[in-house]
């Protein structure tokens, strides 16, 4: 009943942040969304933070994504917000709009000379900036090689392939397995696919001045698509896919049950690791085919400063370090993305191992093609992640048609981005 | 029988047997005392009325968590009307409620006569029904649950011996809630023990003289089991509605947060907590809790002014 004010109530008690140092010691609370290994690789970094910045220490706090939302709502709403944290793209707005986080351009600290404009326009509105994004990452194909060697079919040529292609070569896979392996087993629900898909077709997902832009008929074909291909029998059928959120451990990839995901490619490196036998990296179908290119370098997530955060000095000093400083990117490496000042993305370049530098590579090569510009998520922008994920699953059992689920689609997102 | 053991008319009171009388502590002492152990009470309703009392007032505001509330009257209420997914969450739960809670009773009854019988070990059967009461609600159940019926689980496993497709109970809409209320009807346990503690309160005098009169075990259950027990039967009735009604977690782990597939493992309260905390409308979600209350208040009514014509109370 009244269970989810109490919520908030004692949501912020946890931590002990705020006006712990005074005078000479600041402690910043730092709080992020990862897991136990992206915990060690950030607390590695913020050692060498704080030995050089002394008489200011830093605690940090992660979890998993979801739980993570979920106490940073309620941290902001009881006024006791962390200093320093990590944003999904798709709720930037939904706090930079009320007021809760500081223009990170007000800061003498935070050097952004660097910082491509392309790359900052991702964490802009209205010229002011909430957000810098941790590292660059974009979608890729990862494919299972040693599958389909052993199915004896080829994979096509990635600079080339149109959808059509992956859609044949997905089911060719599964033929020649038997049925034992589905060729593709990409996540329809999450939206960086119909973004991409839009901006080849020379739309813009979320456009410049923070609407949606993509047509119903580009909604439309995305469902149509995987209808099309699952009665092909290169997609798994209704229901196969249960597994919510996971790792590369738990994925359908290193199960084996499916030859292809989609994946954002700074995870190539666990994808790799967790999969018995060769992943190989392609870009998605359809750069050459379309429009023009889909692909842009999007921020894996965001840094954003309180407003409210009472050492805001010391706040905008940490982003700056996590932006700009060399030893500790050769810590963090490529966890949250390819490090967006392009002096630190070089430095650290030698120290990664080789499935790393096969995502950064490959980012390198997108990114010497001329991108059309992409723009911040708007505010509604989980509503309409929430409502693609939602009509998905109708598609998928049949119960209502993509035309449908397109219309609706458009209808939902509309209403809560002009909300 | 041990309720039938009454001490005789006329018996000291235990307490008088020791001797003299002592002198009582002044009423003023034992008030403070009582006051003292009540204290607990006190400070939890501390935190039980402040909230809700500020949840009645953001129930007519647009609180959105980060600025200030402003008046906005009956908008929110208004607003409901027109919300397709609260309709959709109303749906959800009425149908888990009115089809889990009378099948839960029923099960929990059956077991109850089963293990009143006088088994041997009786107290480890009790527990071991009793368990998953305990944890049905628990996350790391609704996880297992998951699993069992997972599309490689025991569920469908157990089905493929018979050469049976299993559907995906857990992604396929159609199947994803029938699964929530398996698991709710599997939590019988604490209706049961308290249906047990019913059944043993009858008096065995009532089946004797029932069964000299030839009357057959089911007219035994139906004209002296059923109508003795009948208060513990509503009391189990009321407080399994009231459960049913503000299931969150089931829901919520099960969806992983979304109440999908598709919106059909959206609780009422799974929606009102993705209103508050996803979607900030901290406004709405308030005015929702009250509709709930509301709701919960209605059907408790009917259920009592209903009680009096099956009800039967014994004194």
């Amino acid at each position: 009943m009244a269970a989810g004010l109490l919520l908030s109530a004692c949501g912020g008690g946890a931590s002990s942040s705020g006006n712990s140092g005074s005078g000479s010691n600041v402690e910043l609370n730092f709080v992020f969304w990862g897991d136990a290994n992206r915990a060690k690789m950030t607390e590695a970094a913020l050692r060498i933070f704080e030995k050089k910045n002394p008489g200011i220490t830093v605690k940090t706090e992660y979890q998993d994504s979801a739980p993570y939302a979920d106490k940073l709502a309620t941290r902001f709403a009881g006024g006791n917000p962390p200093d320093v944290l990590a944003m999904a793209n798709r709720s930037l707005l939904e706090y930079a709009q009320r007021g809760t986080l500081a223009d990170l351009k007000s800061f003498p600290e935070l050097n952004l000379d660097k910082v491509p404009e392309t790359t900052l326009s991702r964490g802009e509105v209205d010229g002011k900036l909430y957000g810098l994004a941790t590292g660059v990452t974009t979608i890729g194909v990862v494919i299972n090689k040693t599958i389909t060697d052993q199915a004896g079919v080829t994979i096509p040529d990635d600079k080339t392939w149109s959808w059509e292609d992956y859609a044949k070569f997905a089911t060719e896979v599964t033929q020649k397995t038997g049925g034992k392996v589905y060729g593709a087993g990409y996540d329809v629900a999450t939206e960086t696919g119909p973004i991409i898909l839009a901006r080849q077709r020379g739309e813009d997902f979320y456009t410049k001045d923070n609407k949606l832009g993509v047509s119903e008929k580009t909604i439309e074909d995305w469902f149509q698509y995987s209808v099309d291909l699952r009665k092909a029998g290169g997609y798994p059928p209704a229901g196969f896919f249960e597994q919510i959120g996971g790792s590369p451990a738990q994925s359908y990839l290193a199960k084996g049950t499916v030859a292809s995901q989609i994946i954002p490619i700074n995870n190539f490196r666990g994808y790799n690791e967790a999969v018995e036998g060769e992943v190989v990296l392609l870009r998605v179908p359809g750069e050459t085919t379309g429009e023009r290119r889909g692909y842009s370098a999007d921020p894996t997530m965001l840094w954003s400063i309180a407003a409210k955060s009472k050492h805001p000095k010391e706040a905008a000093k940490l982003v700056d370090f996590l932006t700009n400083d060399a030893e500790g990117a050769a810590e963090v490496l490529t966890q949250r993305g390819v490090p967006i000042n392009p002096e630190v993305a070089d430095a650290i370049t030698p120290k990664l191992n080789a499935d790393d530098k096969t995502f950064v590579d490959l980012m390198a090569a997108i990114q010497e093609d001329d991108l059309p510009p992409a723009y911040v998520y708007p505010k509604g922008a989980s509503v309409v992640a929430d409502t693609l994920k939602q009509l998905t699953t109708e598609v998928e059992f049949g119960r209502v048609s993509p035309a449908d689920a397109a219309k609706t689609f458009m209808e939902k997102s509309n209403a809560a981005i002009n909300k | 029988m041990t309720v039938l053991t009454k001490q005789p008319p006329g018996a000291p009171a235990p307490a008088a047997a020791g001797g003299k009388p002592r002198i009582r502590p002044s009423r003023r002492r034992k008030q403070r005392s009582g006051y003292l152990f009540l204290l607990p009470w006190f400070l939890g309703m501390l935190f039980t009325v402040i909230p809700f009392f500020a949840s009645l007032y953001l129930a007519f505001t647009d609180y959105n968590l980060f600025t200030e509330p402003n008046f906005v009257g009956l908008a929110n209420f208004q607003a409901m009307f027109e919300d397709p997914r609260l309709i959709q969450s109303l749906k959800v739960t009425f149908i888990y409620t009115f089809v889990s809670v009378p099948i839960s009773l029923a099960v929990a009854l059956l077991v109850a006569l089963v293990l009143n019988r006088g088994l041997q070990g009786l107290s480890i059967y009790r527990s071991v029904y009793y368990l998953p009461s305990l944890l049905g609600g628990s996350v790391a159940i609704v996880m297992l649950w998951r699993y069992i019926f997972g599309n490689d689980g025991i569920v469908n496993g157990f089905l493929g011996m018979f050469g049976i497709q299993g559907p995906a109970w857990v992604t396929d809409p159609q199947f994803s809630l029938s699964t929530l209320i398996v698991l709710n009807v599997w939590t019988f346990g604490s209706p049961m023990v308290i249906f047990l503690a019913g059944l043993r309160q009858v008096p065995g005098m009532y089946y004797e003289a029932a069964s000299i009169d030839g009357a057959s075990k089911w007219r035994q259950f139906r004209s002296i089991t059923l109508p003795l027990i009948s208060p513990i039967i509503f009391f189990n009735l009321i407080m399994q509605l009231i459960g049913s009604f503000q299931t969150f977690t089931q829901g919520y782990v099960m969806s992983g947060g979304t109440g999908g597939p598709a919106d059909s493992t959206l609780f009422y309260n799974l929606y009102l907590y993705q209103k508050g905390f996803t979607e900030f409308e901290m406004g709405y979600a308030s005015a929702m809790a009250w509709l709930l209350l509301m709701i919960i208040a209605i059907f408790t009514a009917i259920n009592f002014i209903a009680s009096k014509f099956w009800v039967f109370y014994d004194n």
